[in-house]
């Protein structure tokens, strides 16, 4: 068990400076979704020994979500708007993943006092689930395009969803399940916002949204 | 009633509201059940709120339910605001012409859905669902924002629903890494997201744990609450928004995630040693949104925008006043009414102005009091009251959270706080004459006076000075009450 949970870390780093690396937006959602499918399998692997029911479906409510639904969703909302790749980004690529090495060592430095109480899963979580956060605002802040950002927001979301099924563990399963469709409806929910932005402006470049000020 | 029974109907019926205005046919049928369901939310309300005060909190629904006077005194000030702002609404949108019988159903169970998302913060026990209720309000009055399409109208939206998703997320870390600090053994992990629980232990949290959660927590429920520098889609989201809306989000929405910052306090405060450690950082925010929020004011020239950092402005108030605990509590939730009546009645005047003369540069507006007696000079009256004007109310909370700055010896905070709402009182001063009595370029028609728009106007300003001058036994009993469960010392 512990030995995949290690893999499920080490996919978790690699996803996260890939994605860093990538200007395909159609390559940027599939990784996103993969590393959805990854986060998905936690629940079942954190319980050593016999696995609950209620884990394996909230693993599969997971999966389904942020495998198969958001990816759609976001698919759609690119081929609307007919756009391609993120072009000219505001910190280049390389530079986005040397930005995002640092912040898995910031990561690793500021977690290392703190011994949050509980069981001892992982020593690497903590740390991995707040890199995954930092490279979600990353993400946020240094794309143009709308479609980079809601990316950003859900690797943000994955990063605390980490934190949510290890450290944690068992929180009641109703907020889960309100937590799964809030998620959920915010992605849906901006996906609209997308569509509109794209009909009225032509483009969704989120850059360009700059007329409101002072 | 029986007290549990009160509590289920006041999470159903803004919900069932919500369903029945997707039902109805014309936008004055949606309006009278809108107008309905709110003043029936302010009779359950008010009936919790009086069993709360004679007979003491109640939990059910194996208590992830539960209201005490902090949460009913909220639940009083959220269905005051939605009855003042649904009234307003409904005068708003006659007003214009735009809004069909689609536009008014979706108006409807959006308003009606964002109240009842609002709800479920006051009344969850369970800072999870809390969490629910926020995230649910942010989403569903984001299409508020957008009600009549346009770019600017969109650009808001956007920003809004990407900065407050962030800070809401943020928020989420920030209840689960509370949760966490109350691992086993102290409480049993479906207990360890229960608020009164959470209280029982509060002294045996992990409390390095806790305090890493409550910065994530400031800076989450923070960005909703507008405080700086998280504030910055707050500005585009109000002068875009209708009227009405701005005046949900303004007089209610920001001091709801208040409202979820101070249910954490005393959790920290109890961990911590009672050492002031998180009422530190209530302080900081609190003196920076009022200083940058001055700078704002300054230079504003559109009067929603100005509208929204004054919102920016009073929130930083109560936070100072939270921060600096004890009576400084006390008048910052006194201080949530006020500013909630207060920019209810501002926003609404604004809206009707911006009808009137089809825009909201104050270059533009001139004259209000001639051409629009009733707004025009209603809107500079709860300028002076917004202000700090005596003898209304928000000058008499601001007042008591400067003697309690000076009572705690805070005299930097008491300083900064003097010299951002002097700033603000001048800048903004200028505006409102400005508004009021400058001689418009192109003269315009009187517009005639409503008796809706009179009593709209008249009331919130008679209340207000009533306040200032006389505050009834029960309330001060209420906001005492409020204020010790915000200290941690009423179990």
């Amino acid at each position: 068990m512990n030995m995949l949970m290690e893999t499920v870390v080490v996919l978790l780093i690699l996803t996260n400076l890939m994605l860093l690396g990538t200007s395909r937006l159609f390559a940027c959602i599939r990784l996103v979704a993969f590393q959805g499918v990854v986060l998905g399998c936690l629940p079942v692997l954190v319980h050593s020994g016999h696995v609950g029911a209620r884990a394996v479906g909230l693993a599969v409510g997971t999966i389904l979500l942020k495998g198969v639904v958001f990816p759609r969703l976001l698919f759609r909302a690119l081929r609307e708007a007919n756009i391609r790749r993120e072009v000219d980004p505001f910190v280049g690529y390389s530079v986005s993943i040397f930005a995002g090495i640092l912040a898995l060592a910031v990561s690793i430095w500021t977690t290392r006092h703190l011994t949050i109480p509980g069981p001892g899963v992982s020593t690497l979580i903590f740390p991995v689930s707040l890199f995954t956060i930092l490279v979600g605002l990353f993400h946020i802040v240094s794309r143009r395009t709308a479609i980079s950002q809601v990316l950003g927001y859900l690797v943000l979301e994955n990063g605390i969803y980490t934190f949510a099924v290890v450290i944690v563990g068992e929180v009641p399963l109703m907020v889960e399940l309100g937590v799964l469709l809030d998620i959920y409806v915010a992605v849906f929910v901006m996906g609209i916002t997308i569509y509109h932005i794209n009909r009225e402006f032509d483009h969704i470049d989120a850059d360009q949204l700059d007329s409101l000020k002072g | 009633m029986n007290p549990e029974l009160l509590i289920v109907a006041l999470l159903v019926l803004p919900a069932a509201g919500a369903g029945l205005c997707l039902l109805l046919p014309s936008p004055r049928a949606v309006f009278a059940a809108i107008l309905a369901c709110v003043a029936g939310m302010a009779a359950l309300s008010a009936a919790a709120a009086a069993h709360v005060h004679t007979r003491g909190p109640v939990r059910t629904a194996w208590d992830w339910l539960f209201v005490d006077s902090l949460s009913t005194y909220n639940l009083l000030v959220m269905t005051l605001v939605f009855l003042m702002s649904s009234a307003a609404a409904r005068q708003y949108f006659r007003g214009e012409d735009r809004l069909s019988p689609h536009l008014a159903r979706r108006f409807g169970a959006l308003w009606l859905g964002s109240l009842s998302g609002m709800n479920l913060v006051l009344i969850s026990n369970s800072v999870g669902l809390m969490w629910v209720g926020m995230e649910a309000a942010t989403l569903l009055t984001a299409f508020l924002v957008c009600i009549h399409r346009t770019q600017a109208s969109l650009e808001a939206t956007w920003k809004y629903l990407l900065i407050c998703s962030v800070g809401i997320a943020f928020a989420f870390m920030g209840t689960l890494l509370t949760a966490a600090s109350a691992h086993a053994p102290l409480l049993t992990p479906a207990e360890s997201l229960l608020w009164t629980r959470l209280l029982e232990v509060a002294p045996r949290l992990d409390a390095d744990t806790l305090k890493v959660g409550f910065v994530f927590l400031i800076v989450g429920y923070g960005t909703k609450a507008g405080l700086a520098p998280m504030h910055s889609w707050l500005p585009d989201a109000h002068s875009q928004a209708p009227a009405p809306v701005s005046a949900v989000f303004s007089g209610f929405m920001l001091s709801a995630s208040l409202y979820c910052i101070m249910r954490f306090v005393p959790l920290v405060e109890a961990a911590t040693g009672n050492s002031g450690w998180c009422l530190r950082f209530l302080v900081l925010f609190g003196v920076v949104s009022i200083l940058v929020s001055a700078a704002f004011i300054v230079f504003q020239k559109d009067l929603k925008r100005l509208l929204a950092y004054s919102s920016v402005e009073h929130m930083g108030i109560i936070a100072l006043g939270v921060g600096l605990g004890g009576l400084g509590t006390f008048a910052a939730l006194f201080h949530t009414l006020n500013h909630s009546i207060c920019k209810t009645l501002a926003f609404f005047c604004a809206g009707r102005l911006g009808q009137i003369y089809g825009t909201h540069d104050m270059s533009r507006l001139a004259g209000t009091v001639k051409r629009a007696p009733v707004c025009g000079s209603g809107l500079f009256w709860s300028f002076l009251a917004l202000l700090g004007m005596a003898p209304f109310a928000i000058f008499m909370s601001e007042l008591q959270i400067l003697k309690a700055a000076a009572d705690a010896g805070a005299w930097w905070p008491f300083s900064l706080f003097l010299l951002g709402a002097g700033i603000i009182f001048v800048g903004a001063l200028r505006h409102a004459i400005s508004m009021a009595w400058r001689e418009p370029g192109e003269p315009g028609k009187p517009e005639e006076a409503v008796w809706e728009d009179v009593f709209l106007v008249v009331v919130p300003l008679v209340a207000l000075a009533v306040l200032g001058l006389w505050m009834p036994e029960l309330l001060k009993q209420m906001l005492w009450r409020a204020a010790n469960t915000v200290a941690g010392s009423a179990r």
